[in-house]
């Protein structure tokens, strides 16, 4: 019995085959989408998730009572992670973990960029990041590296690694490094990213640090008992943090600051691994919202419903023209559940073939996918029992749905009307059009979301930010080079370039640069009786003129006045911060022995990203640290070449650099990158769910034709017009559409005003985005519709009239 | 083997009530050829399907066997169907996608009949209606005679104890349908019962008894000699 379902199953899908043909396109583009998204949400959720202790491993970070509020860190003073260890007994492994030195690495002749982290040799005990070569427990001596599989690879070749040594550069000093160990590649959902690991005694500034509490340069994860919760140990940290950082209580009393509700003013916490790739606190994770792969995931089920229900909807139209049929079988003895395996048998055939196609489809995809919205996802989980588990379920599902219910539909009705193959078709248009109008609901709700997310992405673009980010080109200044002799050199090789308008530096970069770096310092200080706080900034000569900031009041930094290393310049908020009729002229008590002079007001302009609002800025050319950025602005005439030239002149500085300078609306529209992102996700999810809906639409349409041939003849022969019959047609479908549309519109408002709370500058959604929408949508539909419409309307009626 | 009294049928639409049978009572014995004739609209497609156990009354009694059926669920009508009763009907309603072969199977599949009896059963019914050669065709490539013929082959393959036919020459032209009649008269002889609903006086001769019908009622019944 099941073969000949199958067979004649496969017959009816082969006289069907246009629609065979659009369910099994529109399920395979839906299955490739499904498993690229999720496949995706797997990746970003399962971040981190390999390691076998992985429920016991925390990062620390603290909590401190600022003046302007409670800020987090994650970073850490050297002596920590020994002496939380020799403390507390629960703490089965704790590692710190150095980055951002010693990024050089020699060997013979090859000089390469890259990663080395400096690690205690508990981190390959906790991690599980198994050793394939070399020793076994390694990092035993200081001078020993345990290097990755494609590191040794690259370095080495088809040679054997171990026992080889290489030359690793930390803070401008060359070391030999003797590899004892090769570790397994890395998974690419690790937030761990290494070539290289080294002990951590050779962190740049070990030694002058080892017993230093007040200075901090990493972060430090250790691993728990297993009997022992974090809240149990989140409780005991508090005594630690008396112990050892007595000072830094103080400083925040004598700040003025109040305790937290348990009367700390600072404490530590543990941040759970799980978390860790989605937390902003540490630096390791990536702060990525959780929002995102649960919205992959969202879209991606909007997708699979959509496909569905043109199946379902497709399924069940046919299924009325194929009354005559199971009315025939009733007759002949066939029963209820007999029919339903019976169309459930086809719809399996055709999501068979769909899933395969899909799969093949999202294979194929994968590089382009990777290129354009996600590197590094494998398709290994795919092979996954849970993966497969929710796959089967799913498909099961579906099939049963698509297939089974309208056979459930249709062999209720009467067998003596079936068989005369005519059907009350009222209750199924009924459920055929909510199915349409839900699916029009989904497409619509992306399509609007596109609009906004689009709008919001241009305004920030578009934004007038205060200074000039088309004509300034930003430059880091590589961690191997002194720094004022590098800007110096800059100025001396640039001056006599007509191309260049001026050169100036400053610490912190514009924007997001190629680096990917964002940083912020901030200072605070007692004045006049208040705690003041503000963006503070180390900037070199020509800083205003560069980045064509207007001074409202005072004058600029001048190289005439030999005091103006303790003099500032401030920003309007920070103006407005100070409480005075006019700042300039203000002492401000910064450090304890010296006062700085405010000695200029510049317009606000937004230093940081259009998320928050202007803060308070201070811009010092006192260089307590040193400068790590050069900014050349230059003639907008040619930008191309000017930026040709500058690259040009600083190889010249320094040859070996990783050059990455970069225009700084590049670095600006960097800082949107999440943004960007979601855009991204918003557009092809629009164009999948449009283009599924629409392959959907198309064939309803057909069929609504083909049983409507005779009347739509009869009405040709009675004098109806063209455009008469594609209007009668079209209608019903668009009256469908508006109707999404009008269900989509408050719904879309509400999430993307949501959304749009993220920014403090962001624009207010205008009617006009739903009409556009709405109006883009109706346009789709139509343009799908006529395919059908306008061939139906110019059929001959006389042939239409004689095929019934 | 057919016992009816007093059945009733009634067809409600949103402003009219059709009664198409009105408290109509018949007998047809184990073994009869009986034609039911009466004008369009009388009700003689609406017993048929009583008879047939596609339709369900609206009140009266249906003895079927010695047993009453008029209160059956689907799933009981449905199994009594398949086990004691064939249809032919006027437009063949053979199903397009499946060949000759398989439309005549389908009953067989139904009952749970295994592969290997019912490839004997179907050949041997196929070799008596002689469409053999025509197999592996498809219903569009027959004639309509040829397709009444495999109707009447999917009616008989079961073996069923009654016939029913609504028309079953209706379509046909009259060298066709005398086939068909032929055909009838001949499952008849070998022990079927036959019900047959026909507006041909020609056809109806080939019956034992004429039941005569108008609005819902038996009017007339002619004893053919
Ligand atoms: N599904 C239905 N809904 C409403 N009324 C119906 C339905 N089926 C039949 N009728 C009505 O019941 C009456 C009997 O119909 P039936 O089909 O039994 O007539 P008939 O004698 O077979 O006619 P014909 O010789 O034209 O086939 C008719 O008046 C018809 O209009
Ligand atoms: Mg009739």
């Amino acid at each position: 019995m099941l073969r000949n379902y199958f067979k004649i199953a496969w017959r009816n899908l082969w006289k069907h085959r246009s629609f065979s043909l659009i369910i099994v396109c529109g399920m395979a583009v839906a299955f490739a989408a499904a498993i690229l998204l999720s496949v995706t949400a797997h990746q970003e959720l399962t971040y981190d998730q390999f390691h076998e202790n992985k429920d016991h491993i925390y990062q620390l970070y603290d909590i401190d009572q600022r003046p302007n509020g409670i800020e987090y860190g994650a970073t850490m003073p050297v002596p920590m992670a020994p002496t939380l260890k020799n403390e507390y007994g629960d703490i089965v492994y704790i590692t710190r973990w150095g980055s951002g030195e010693g990024e050089y690495v020699r060997y013979k002749d090859k000089e390469l960029d890259l990663s080395t982290r400096a690690v205690d040799p508990d981190f390959l005990r906790m991690f599980s990041f198994p050793v394939v070569a070399g020793d076994k427990s390694p990092l035993k001596e200081l001078n020993h590296i345990a290097i990755t599989e494609n590191c040794a690879k690259t370095l080495f070749g088809n040679e054997e690694a171990i026992g080889k040594t290489l030359e690793i550069q930390f803070g401008g000093e060359w070391r030999s490094m003797l590899v004892t160990a090769i570790v397994k590649n890395i998974p690419t959902n690790s937030s761990f990213k290494f070539d290289i690991l080294t002990r951590f005694e050779n962190f740049p500034g070990y030694k002058t640090n080892s017993d230093r509490w007040d200075n901090r340069n990493h972060e430090v994860f250790l691993q728990l008992n297993e009997n022992v919760s974090k809240a149990s140990m989140e409780k005991r940290l508090p005594a630690f943090s008396q112990k050892y950082m007595a000072g830094k209580i103080e400083d925040l009393k004598k700040a003025g600051v109040q305790p937290d509700a348990e009367g700390y003013y600072t404490r530590m916490k543990l941040i759970p691994l799980e978390d860790l790739h989605f937390t902003n606190i540490s630096n390791t994770g990536a702060g990525v919202s959780r929002f995102y792969p649960y919205l992959l995931v969202l879209i991606s089920a909007f997708i699979l419903f959509i496909a569905c229900v043109n199946f379902v909807n497709l399924s069940l139209a046919r299924s009325f023209t194929r009354a005559k049929e199971i009315g025939i079988r009733k007759v002949m003895g066939a029963l209820r559940w007999q029919l339903i395996t019976q169309f459930w048998g086809e719809a399996l055939i055709v999501s068979s073939m769909a899933l395969l196609v899909g799969v093949g489809l999202a294979y194929w995809l994968l590089p382009y996918y990777q290129a354009i919205f996600y590197p590094g996802i494998s398709m290994r989980v795919l092979g996954s029992p849970l993966f497969l588990a929710y796959l089967v379920l799913g498909f099961l599902f579906i099939t049963l749905l698509a297939g089974g219910y309208p056979a459930w539909v249709v062999s209720a009705f009467n067998t003596v009307q079936t068989v005369k193959g005519k059907l009350a078709t009222g209750k199924s248009n009924a459920l055929r059009n909510t199915l349409m109008v839900v699916q029009f609901v989904l497409s619509s709700l992306l399509i609007i979301c596109t609009f906004i997310a689009w709008q919001q992405l241009q305004y920030l673009r578009n934004k007038p930010l205060g200074f000039n980010k088309e004509e300034i080109i930003s430059i880091p200044i590589s961690p191997t080079l002194e720094s004022e002799k590098a800007i110096q050199l800059m100025r001396t090789k640039l001056a006599q370039q007509p191309q260049v308008i001026s050169i100036t530096a400053a610490d912190i970069n514009m924007g997001k640069g190629r680096d990917g770096s964002l940083q912020t310092s901030i200072m605070g200080f007692d004045y006049k009786d208040k705690i003041i706080r503000t963006h503070w900034q180390l900037v070199d000569y020509d800083y205003l003129k560069t980045f064509g900031l207007q001074l409202v009041e005072g004058r600029d930094f001048s190289r005439e006045y030999g005091t103006d290393s303790l003099a500032l310049i401030i920003n309007e908020t920070m103006a407005k911060q100070l409480g005075e009729g006019s700042a300039v002229g203000a002492l401000l008590p910064v450090e304890e022995d010296k006062n700085y002079t405010v000695i200029g007001v510049v317009k606000d302009f937004h230093f940081k990203s259009l998320h928050q609002e202007v803060a308070p800025l201070t811009l010092s050319l006192n260089h307590v640290w040193p400068l790590q950025y050069i900014f050349v602005r230059v003639q907008p005439t040619a930008l191309a070449s000017a930026m040709e030239m500058v690259t040009k002149a600083y190889k010249e500085i320094d040859p070996r650099s990783m050059f990455e300078a970069s225009y700084l609306d590049e670095n600006t529209d960097r800082q949107y990158e999440r943004e960007t992102k979601l855009s991204k996700i918003f557009v092809s999810g629009a164009v999948l769910t449009i283009l599924i809906s629409c392959m959907g639409l198309f064939a309803i349409v057909l069929l609504v034709i083909v049983q409507r041939t005779r009347e739509i003849g009869i009405r040709k022969v009675l004098g109806a017009s063209v455009p008469h019959i594609v209007a009668l047609v079209s209608k019903d479908f668009i009256r469908l559409v508006a109707l999404a549309i009008i269900i989509a519109s408050p719904l879309a408002w509400y999430i993307m005003n949501q959304w749009l709370k993220d920014f403090a500058y962001r624009i207010t959604i205008e009617w006009w985005v739903f009409v556009l929408a709405g109006l883009v949508a109706i346009f789709i539909a139509f343009i799908t519709l006529s395919f059908q419409s306008v061939k139906a309307a110019l059929k001959n009626p006389v042939k239409s009239l004689r095929t019934e | 083997m057919i016992k009816i009294k007093d059945l009733e049928k009634i067809y409600r639409t949103e402003e009219v009530e059709t009664v198409a049978l009105n408290k109509l009572s018949l007998e047809v014995k184990e073994g009869e050829f009986v034609a039911v004739m009466g004008p369009s609209g009388c009700g003689k497609s609406t017993l048929l399907n009583i008879l047939g156990l596609l339709d369900d009354p609206d009140g009266g009694s249906f003895m079927f066997n010695n047993i009453e059926v008029a209160h059956f669920n689907e799933r009981k009508r449905a199994d009594l169907r398949k086990h004691n009763i064939g249809f032919v009907f006027q437009s063949f309603n053979l199903i397009d996608e499946l060949t000759v072969f398989e439309n005549v199977e389908l009953p067989l599949i139904y009952t749970g009949v295994k592969s290997a009896e019912r490839k004997k059963r179907v050949e041997e019914v196929l070799d008596k209606m002689q469409i053999m050669h025509r197999r592996n065709h498809y219903p569009q490539q027959l004639s309509g005679g040829q397709q009444q013929r495999v109707a009447v082959a999917r009616a008989v393959v079961n073996r069923p104890k009654l016939i029913l036919a609504d028309e079953p020459t209706g379509n046909l032209d009259s060298s066709n349908g005398n086939e068909v009649m032929q055909l009838l008269t001949d499952l008849n002889e070998q022990g079927t019962t036959i019900v047959m609903v026909t507006h041909s006086e020609h056809d109806a001769r080939y019956s034992h008894r004429i039941i005569r019908m108008l609005d819902g009622q038996t009017v007339l019944e002619n004893i053919m000699v």
